[in-house]
């Protein structure tokens, strides 16, 4: 029995536990199967011992978040997004990790039309009382307003889910932008999921699958910028997973709408009143821990809003792309302690630079907004 | 099949809570160290109760108990040996009470070192020792192992901000050690049971002081063309009459490997960079500074920068506390040592560490406790090379001897558990030995409580101990 | 400077002195001589020796027998301008202060007797002399019996020599009196050396760099004395510092540590059973003859 793991990047971790206080599995259960040192001494038990795939093993690996906190802390730097992938990906093809329906919700995911309408349906659904709150979903709209390119200085990418549920997000991030002077360009249905969902899930062939169609539905030189922190994250990694030059030359182009912007602050209007309340800002782990980019919201948010900082040094919410919805109890435990941090700052309004985020925290009764959401109304205000 | 002491912990806790699958096991059988063992089945008890009860169906079905932690533990304290039942007090990590007039906490033992100062910032309190692994580190590990940090050189180590301790004994009764007045009556016991590395029992319930956040603060950085001249200024400084909030050295290597990775303005061909903290009140802390600057000058500083502000002090500290992640990026092993011999020998203690490198064809780098003359020797490596393990344990116990012979001890912080059990009889006697067997018999007459630790077989005179069956590596 | 006056022949005598049976107590400057109670009548007295071997200033760390008077060794070290965290009674000895364990009027800010040994010899029951802890400023190696040994009232074993932290003396050291609310003051002073407080007039010791005196003084409001009230001698009893305020009567208090001094004898504090059997273990297990300093106890 192998993982097909990197020897190299297994035997890197020195079991130090310098990652477990970061780890939002581990904070909830004390456990160190939850914890990125246990899942690492499991995947060795695996690859070097013979344990199992299935039973416990892979119990253990389904559990985390892929909130990738570990990573970004870990003294060592174990590569450990690229660890559990390949775990996962390994558990996809050689057990029943990945049984039928879920494959086929992941699949969904990539055909934009049929997401759209199975949207109509949740929000039919919703308005007749038929979808229980703990589901954690946003009230879905029953009809979209399109989106209008505006130019062709920049990309915006508007993905699955949030194209779907949110897209007045993206209108928002779409004024903000032309605000600091940019025109931008839509893609075309080619660009309708990033695949990160599949990636995490071991659906390596899908994510990469989906990966072509979005390079291509991005032609020429121009910034792709991405307004979520999950998406902005895998695209930046296509490098990685095609390993192809184009894929690497495609994610150089690839940024977070907020790093952007960041450069290009002072092109923003200045507010003519701040936002009226004290703004709590949450980073995402993808923008955080991958991205590194989270500093960046700060810079633009903080232009039009007073910002209050949480306690918990970026812990995960617990949302997790599909985590949420596939283990709800956890979720919400790890999503407490977040709820808990956000209370001590006093602020009410929270903002998130990623939808799955915020959907997740929106459950737990906060007001949640996309930083640009908040910078558009200041702008919007101040006419 | 669960055998009868799996099912008596479940029936006692929740099944949820006791684990013995092989695989839950595997993730059990070390701590930070390099030593494995074997754990026979592993809980998770929530509170003092459930502790007695671990401890009284282990002993019911004739095993010994292991106490854990976070198990960050570097000396193999926590790996578990004689298959015992394995304690584990993450899930115990509750902040009981905080009194901010007696600058006390009640913390249960899983409670995280930094999570207890982050939950008392608001008060201008904190809890004075900071191990670099406080981030991960429980209070309880911290009380069982004594630990330090780079301020305990002013502040005093765990021992001195422990008051009081409530304890499940071997036999599973309670005791409460200590106590939060001045002068609790009886023998000091709870000084006893400070750094007993779970040899005495579990601490299930801690009592620590809390320490006023210092009104000034002066961070210095110096920089020296050979590491003998920051060794003297070290001793310069102490023998000035000043007692820093810490002093910590970081040699030419580090200091490289350091600043590659923070970019925090380290000098990169530094010989040694001395990283000095002194802390009270504004004028004393000014002088204190001025007399660190000209010490440092006298034995050739090249420069001294002070830290204008919160955030370069901030950084400072980041590449300090960061040493471990910086020497990822030479090798991807490595084995910390922990030795502490008198500040006035670190010069020649220091050569001889590095002639002892060299020797074994070993990188070897320096980052440690100067004021206090804690050594940290960090071997860096990798496991797959052949033959390296023999040379790494050769060359340690080579620096463990110069250290003695300097009139050093074993261990300043990380304690003495598997890893350096049978060093002892390098720095104690036979009546010594005997000695500490006697006190750790009154606490635990059956020698049940993580067994094999600390003492080297054989240290109660007439009494062996038993040999421990563990796996090695 | 290195004394030499005590060696390791002077430890051997000693021990030889203490031998390994018959009732034997250790006599020190007699000061507190009855602490835990009299010794039992026909016990044979011996004293440790006294004498600094090894002092070396750049270290801060000091080797001396543990017949040393306070006195004597603080006037050693001051002349590198050092001292040892421990009271310094007339005659008072340094075994006898560890032995009694009990901390000065500078507690606050010195911390307790029990952070001030690092390493001890003594001679056990048997009569042989046994070495606990180690000679530098930080150290883990092994059970911490020094601790145990603080207070231990010479129960456990008779304390041969032993090596001390040292510290430097302060730049100045200045005691401050007045009608000030003393809880208030430890809250809002950065680290006073002691307060002490007598239900009327609050004491303040400040000690550091002038300047930084100077400025805790003047937020103190305070005029300068000579030092500090005489104590109270007949009792002392150990509270939690927060219950000071609701002390009443004739007492001086060690505001922030919790110690009250009173006129008249104070009962022994109270100890859960399972720490009362726990001393009785370890009593047992260090002198089950029980022949070191018969008749006095810890508990007392
Ligand atoms: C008037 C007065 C008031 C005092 N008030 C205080 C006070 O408020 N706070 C305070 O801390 N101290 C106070 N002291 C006491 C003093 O400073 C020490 O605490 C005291 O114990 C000094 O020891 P000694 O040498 O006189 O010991 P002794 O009185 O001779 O002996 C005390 C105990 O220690 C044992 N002992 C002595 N030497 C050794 C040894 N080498 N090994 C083992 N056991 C030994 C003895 O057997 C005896 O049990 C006061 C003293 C006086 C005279
Ligand atoms: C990167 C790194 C840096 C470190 N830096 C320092 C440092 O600067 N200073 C320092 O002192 N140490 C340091 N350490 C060592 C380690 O973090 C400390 O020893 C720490 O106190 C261990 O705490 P833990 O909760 O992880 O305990 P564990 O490792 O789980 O256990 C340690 C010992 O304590 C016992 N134990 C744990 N909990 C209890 C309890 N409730 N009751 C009784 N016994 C118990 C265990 O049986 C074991 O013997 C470092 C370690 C690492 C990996
Ligand atoms: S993953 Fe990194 S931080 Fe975590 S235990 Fe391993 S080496 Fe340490
Ligand atoms: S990715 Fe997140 S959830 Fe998974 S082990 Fe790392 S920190 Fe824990």
């Amino acid at each position: 029995m192998t993982l097909h793991l990197d020897d190299d990047e297994l035997v890197s971790c020195v079991a130090c536990g310098l990652c477990l206080p970061h780890c939002p599995t581990y904070r909830v259960t004390g456990e160190e199967s939850a914890s990125p040192r246990g899942r690492i001494a499991a995947m060795r038990a695996v690859q070097w011992s013979g344990a199992p795939l299935e039973g416990d093993f892979t119990r253990f690996m389904d559990l985390c978040v892929q909130c990738r906190a570990c990573e970004a802390v870990c003294p060592s730097s174990v590569p450990f997004g690229h660890l559990m992938e390949g775990a996962r990906e390994t558990l996809a093809s050689d057990t029943r990790y990945q049984p039928g329906w879920r494959r086929a919700g992941y699949r969904v995911l990539g055909r934009h039309r049929l997401l759209l309408t199975a949207s109509t349906a949740l929000a039919v659904g919703q308005r007749l009382r038929l979808v229980p709150r703990r589901f954690g979903l946003p009230r879905l709209a029953l009809r979209r307003r399109p989106l209008v390119a505006t130019g062709n200085d920049v990309w915006l990418f508007t993905g699955c889910v949030m194209d779907a549920w949110m897209r007045e997000t993206h209108a928002a991030v779409m004024r903000v932008l032309a605000a600091a002077g940019a025109g931008v360009a839509l893609p075309g249905p080619g660009a309708a999921c990033c695949g990160a969902l599949h990636e995490h899930a071991g659906l390596v062939e899908d994510a990469q699958r989906l990966a072509r169609r979005v390079i291509g539905a991005f032609p020429g030189e121009a910034p792709v910028l991405v307004d979520s922190a999950g998406c902005g994250a895998a695209l930046k990694g296509y490098g990685r997973l095609l390993g192809t030059p184009d894929a690497a030359e495609f994610s150089r182009r690839v940024m977070d709408v907020h790093e952007w912007l960041a450069a290009r602050v002072d092109a923003l209007p200045v507010p003519a009143r701040r936002f009226p309340q004290l703004v709590a800002v949450q980073d995402p782990c993808h923008l955080r821990h991958v991205q590194k980019a989270h500093a960046h919201v700060r810079t633009v948010l903080g232009r039009y809003a007073d910002l209050v900082e949480l306690d918990d040094e970026g812990l995960c919410c617990g949302a997790g792309g599909a985590y949420a919805a596939l283990h709800p109890d956890m979720a919400a435990d790890i999503r407490a302690r977040k709820v808990a941090a956000i209370a001590r700052t006093g602020a009410v309004v929270v903002a998130s630079a990623n939808p799955g985020c915020a959907m997740h925290l929106a459950v737990a009764g906060l007001d949640v907004r996309h930083p640009l959401e908040i910078v558009d109304e200041v702008i919007r205000d101040g006419r | 099949m669960p055998d009868a002491l799996v099912a008596d912990l479940r029936a006692a806790l929740a099944p949820e809570r006791v684990l013995a699958e092989p695989l839950e096991l595997t993730l059990y059988a070390r701590d930070a160290g390099i030593i494995e063992g074997h754990a026979h089945v592993v809980c998770f008890p929530l509170t003092t109760g459930e502790v007695q009860a671990c401890v009284r169906i282990a002993r019911a079905h004739g095993r010994p108990f292991t106490p854990r932690g976070s198990g960050t533990g570097l000396a193999g304290g926590a790996v578990p040996v004689e298959d015992p039942v394995v304690i584990v007090t993450t899930k115990m990590d509750r902040i009981l009470e905080v009194d901010e007039e007696d600058r006390v906490a009640w913390v249960e033992p899983g409670v995280l070192n930094l999570d207890l100062t982050h939950s008392v910032a608001h008060l201008g309190l904190h809890y004075a020792p900071d191990p670099s692994s406080q981030q991960s580190c429980t209070v309880g590990g911290n009380v069982a192992t004594n630990s330090g940090g780079p301020h305990c050189l002013l502040y005093g180590v765990t021992s001195a901000h422990v008051l009081a301790i409530e304890v499940v004994l071997a036999d599973g009764s309670v005791a409460l050690l200590g106590g939060v007045d001045a002068e609790p009556a009886g023998y000091d016991l709870r000084g006893a049971f400070v750094g007993s590395e779970g040899t005495m029992g579990i601490a299930t319930r801690i009592a620590v002081r809390l320490t006023p956040t210092p009104p000034a603060v002066r961070t210095l950085l110096l920089d020296f063309l050979s590491v003998e001249g920051a060794a003297a200024t070290v001793t310069g400084i102490i023998a000035a009459g000043i007692v820093p909030a810490a002093l910590e050295m970081m040699d030419a290597e580090i200091t490289r490997a350091v600043e590659d990775f923070v970019h925090a303005g380290f000098p990169r061909d530094a010989a040694a960079v001395l990283l000095v903290e002194v802390d009270g009140l504004p004028a004393g802390v000014e002088a204190a500074a001025q007399v660190v600057a000209d010490v440092g000058r006298v034995h050739g500083a090249r420069s001294t920068r002070v830290a204008a502000d919160e955030a370069e002090r901030a950084l400072l500290w980041k590449g300090r506390k960061s040493a471990f992640g910086a020497i990822a990026r030479i090798a991807p092993n490595y084995y910390l040592h922990d030795a502490v011999v008198p500040r006035t020998r670190l010069v020649e203690v220091l050569s001889r560490v590095y002639e002892i490198a060299a020797r074994h064809r070993l990188v070897m780098m320096n980052v440690f406790h100067a004021g206090d003359g804690n050594l940290h020797p960090l071997i860096v490596f990798d496991r797959r090379e052949n033959g390296v393990m023999e040379r790494v344990t050769a060359a340690g116990e080579e620096i463990i001897t110069a250290c003695v012979e300097a009139g050093g001890v074993l261990s300043g912080e990380h304690g003495i558990g598997l890893e350096k059990r049978d060093y002892m009889p390098l720095i104690f006697g036979e009546a010594d030995l005997d000695a500490q067997a006697r006190l750790r018999h009154a606490f635990d007459p059956d020698g049940v409580a993580n067994p094999t630790k600390v003492l080297p077989a054989g240290s109660r005179c007439g009494d062996l101990q038993r040999v421990p069956e563990g796996a090695w590596i | 400077m290195s004394g030499g006056a005590i060696n390791d022949g002077a430890l051997a005598t000693f021990a030889e002195e203490v031998g390994a049976d018959g009732p034997v107590a250790c006599v020190g400057g007699r000061t507190q001589w009855s602490v835990g109670g009299a010794v039992e009548a026909g016990t044979r007295e011996v004293r440790a020796p006294a004498g600094i071997a090894e002092y070396e200033p750049a270290e801060m760390v000091v080797r001396c027998g543990a017949g040393t008077t306070v006195a004597d060794l603080d006037a050693a070290l001051g002349e590198k301008s050092q001292c040892v965290a421990l009271p310094a009674w007339d005659g008072a000895t340094v075994g006898g202060v560890l032995a009694v364990g009990r901390s000065g009027i500078r507690r606050l800010g010195y911390g307790p007797v029990r952070d001030t040994l690092l390493e001890a010899r003594y001679v056990s029951a048997e009569g042989r002399l046994v070495k606990a802890g180690g000679p530098v400023v930080k150290n883990v190696s092994g059970f911490d019996l020094c601790r145990l040994l603080v207070g231990s009232l010479g129960t456990l074993g008779l304390l041969a020599q032993v090596v001390l932290r040292c510290r430097p003396v302060p730049a100045v050291s200045r005691w401050f009196a007045g009608e000030l609310d003393p809880f208030e003051l430890r809250l809002r002073l950065h680290r006073p050396t002691s307060i002490l407080w007598d239900g009327t007039t609050t004491w303040l010791l400040l000690e550091g760099h002038p300047d930084d005196v100077a400025a805790q003084a003047a937020f103190a409001r305070a005029p300068e004395v000579d030092g500090p009230p005489p104590l109270p001698t007949g009792g002392r009893r150990s509270v939690r510092p927060s219950e000071l305020r609701a002390l009443t009567g004739r007492f001086v208090a060690e505001v922030g540590v919790g110690i009250v001094h009173t006129a008249e004898a104070q009962p022994p504090a109270a100890l859960s059973p399972g720490a009362v059997e726990l001393n009785r273990r370890i009593k047992h297990e260090f002198d089950p003859s029980g022949r070191l300093n018969p008749g006095r106890s810890v508990l007392a």
